[in-house]
């Protein structure tokens, strides 16, 4: 079978099961370490998933409330219905011929925004360096947290000095030193800077994300231009509440205490000569912020609706003993695994997915493993049901 | 891939159709192993089976056939067309005997076991319909809301009150799942673990590692019994990495879809439960199948066989 073809490949491919089977064993330890010593972080993903699922039932007016917040703090609101008209618009605050450098965004995945710059004329870069080796191997994130997990140090470097990075040694401390050197260089010169969020908050229009790298705050800070793009389900109704769900996101990412949570709230600005307020200091001059909708309102009331609580933290992934086989070689064209099933029905194709979901197990451990509560073992068995009823699949 | 999702889910609607069993197998198959005990065909408590036990030695046959097809052009042909298909491997499959004894085997503990404690159960004989489960987990729903009422009523039928499971999937279709499926559903589902009187644990037996199936332990919290009960008979009971709520999947379910990925699947979850013990116990013919068709070297029991002291 056709959607299977993927994930056979994948089995047959030692050394993806192998980067796969340490890279699970780790995480999960490193959630359970985290969830068992700070017994306060579980009941924050309780209240998380209250305010997600509050949020996704006013979430027209949180829209509006957003574009309101992001005026009055100086950033430009745009509102894309589909991947391509959220193309269009950065395409055009972008034009053609910049340097361009992206933090990891699954939006910016879901809408293939990385091609379309460089097929604008663009030079594109992504920062964050398990992004950055998949950009350069041309494959596809395998994680949403750890997009190259399905890499060996060997590999990495062999791509890194393929790309010109100087990586001297074979530590991976030697590769992460090139990358920094690399991707500095870049950095300082982009033009344009494109993040995605962790959330936003309706009450201030301030972005919140999450990070250890420190290459979000760098790209959201240093270009003159900042663009992110933000799926709408990410728009929570506070400041306060954004905060929160990066904290369960990183939590249950397995990354606990987060180096850094940013909030960016509007282009930089400084008053300090005559107290009069002058925007674009050291930071943006400029800030844009596309809101992606792309099949989210239109799910709402539906099968799939739950999948709207979403945090994005990958531990569903990590956890599912299919995925640990496939990556996100199984469960859709950009998410992948569990929560990818879902996904890839409400921002790619129902069918798709429904053929997809006859690999899950509906074990539920992913419902276990999920902080926000999401039924994703439930949802597989309708994607199951209506590929049956709708579709031959 | 020996099924396509598809060809799997039409060879399950017409094999339901034909027969009342999700795959072939004969009109007596929940049955048979009972007939010697003479149990009243009426009254209640009752013992169900739902006949997943008992289909297991053909679906291990069917999935043997299946994958040697694969390739061939009757396989092309055949899985397009159904019908041919089911009628062809109602006639080409015979039961895994060494596997069918087993589950016999263990389907007699259990009455014993529940005799033990002092539970006399009717049994249905004809009416050990089968439960559906797989319909539902495909997402056949309406064959799978046909096939629950037939159930309910059947039992009703026959007098009964309160039902006695003996598997997860069975245990999880008729509490949890049947109730959103069947108007006025009123009998009391309790798994054969759940009503078992538990004794003071002793010793000497050894040790063995608990398998926890997936649905008993996330869906139907029948966890601390099977441990207890375990502990009763003389076994001490070691837990894996994985256990309990985060218990890890056998594989099973997929074995029909994905057979490559349900065996490698068993063996991650083989290794970590060796990691505490060679003696496994399962709770679920599935995990029992699955887990032991990719042993290596493992030794794999069910737990009601070790509860009637029938294996050690």
């Amino acid at each position: 079978m056709k959607a299977f073809e993927e994930v056979n490949r994948a089995l047959e491919d030692e050394e993806l099961q192998l980067a796969l089977g340490k890279a699970s064993l780790s995480s999960q330890l490193k959630v359970e370490e985290v969830l068992r010593s700070r017994p306060e972080l579980a009941e924050l993903a309780k209240e998380v998933r209250e305010i997600k699922k509050r949020s996704i039932a006013r979430l027209d007016e949180l829209i509006e409330q957003a574009m309101n917040s992001l005026r009055a703090v100086k950033a430009t609101p745009h509102f894309a219905e589909g991947a391509e008209r959220a193309r269009e618009i950065v395409g055009k605050l972008v034009g053609s011929g910049k340097l361009v450098v992206l933090s990891k965004s699954m939006a910016a995945a879901e809408v293939g925004l990385r091609e379309h710059l460089q097929s604008l004329g663009n030079e594109v870069w992504e920062t964050d360096l398990g992004e950055l080796l998949v950009q350069l191997e041309g494959s596809k994130p395998m994680h949403t947290i750890t997009p190259a997990v399905h890499m060996t140090r060997r590999r990495a470097m062999e791509l890194l000095r393929k790309a010109g990075a100087r990586v001297e040694g074979e530590s991976i401390e030697a590769a992460v030193r090139a990358a920094r050197e690399f991707l500095r260089e870049k950095i300082v010169r982009a033009h344009v800077g494109i993040t995605g969020a962790n959330a936003l908050a309706a009450d201030t229009g301030a972005l919140v994300t999450v990070e250890n790298e420190s290459n979000i705050r760098l790209v959201s800070g240093a270009p003159p231009l900042h663009i992110a793009i933000v799926p709408v389900d990410k728009i929570v109704p506070t400041l306060m509440d954004a905060v929160k769900v990066a904290m369960v996101q990183a939590a249950y990412a397995g990354l606990y205490p987060p180096t850094y949570i940013n909030i960016v709230a509007g282009p930089s600005s400084t008053a300090d000569i005559e107290r009069t307020r002058v925007y674009g200091a050291q930071g943006p001059v400029e800030q844009h912020v596309v809101l992606l909708d792309n099949g989210r309102l239109a799910a709402r009331g539906g099968p799939f609706e739950e999948q709207l609580l979403c945090v994005r933290c990958g531990r569903c992934q990590y956890e599912c003993p299919v995925w640990v086989h496939t990556a996100n070689h199984w469960g859709g064209p950009v998410y992948g695994g569990p929560m990818g099933l879902a996904w890839t029905a409400i921002t790619h194709d129902e069918l798709e997915a429904g053929k997809l979901s006859f690999l899950c197990l509906g074990c539920g451990r992913c419902d276990e493993a999920c902080p926000v509560s999401i039924p994703i073992s439930r949802m597989a068995r309708e994607l199951r049901r209506r590929a049956l009823t709708l579709g031959k699949p | 891939m020996p099924l396509e999702p598809a060809a799997a889910a039409q060879l399950v609607a017409e094999n339901m159709r034909r027969s009342g069993f999700p795959l072939p197998a004969p009109s007596d198959v929940a049955y048979a192993w009972a007939r010697p005990l003479n149990l009243p065909a009426r009254g209640s408590p009752m013992l169900y089976t739902g006949a997943l036990y008992q289909l297991m030695p053909y679906a291990v046959s069917l999935l043997e056939y299946t994958s040697r097809l694969e390739g061939t052009a009757v396989s092309s042909l055949a899985l397009k067309v159904s019908r041919y298909f089911t009628q062809l491997a109602a006639i080409a499959i015979r039961p895994d005997e060494r596997l069918k004894a087993y589950v016999e085997r263990v389907l007699r503990s259990i009455v014993r076991l529940l005799e033990r404690s002092g539970i006399k159960v009717a049994y249905p004989y004809e009416d050990d319909l089968y439960s559906g489960a797989l319909l539902y987990d495909l997402g056949l729903d309406e064959l799978f809301a046909e096939q629950a009422k037939k159930v309910y009523k059947a039992l009703k039928a026959r007098g009964a009150q309160e039902v006695i499971t003996v598997d997860p999937h069975t245990t999880h279709m008729l509490r949890s799942i049947y109730p959103k499926y069947v108007d006025g559903f009123d009998l009391t589902v309790r798994s054969y673990l759940e009503v078992l009187s538990v004794s003071p644990s002793q010793a000497g037996k050894g040790e063995v590692v608990i398998h926890d199936p997936c649905l008993y332990a996330r869906w139907e919290n029948v966890v601390e019994q099977p441990r207890r009960l375990l502990e009763g008979a003389g076994y001490q009971v070691l837990e894996p990495r994985r256990s309990r709520r985060m218990t890890y999947c056998c594989g099973g379910p997929i074995e029909g879809i994905a057979p490559k990925m349900a065996k490698k699947i068993a063996r991650v979850r083989l290794a970590e439960l060796s990691e505490r013990s060679k003696h496994i116990v399962t709770l679920c013919p599935i995990c029992y199948v699955n887990l032991w068709g990719a042993a290596e070297g493992e030794k794999v029991s069910d737990i009601a066989l070790l509860l009637a002291g029938e294996e050690g």
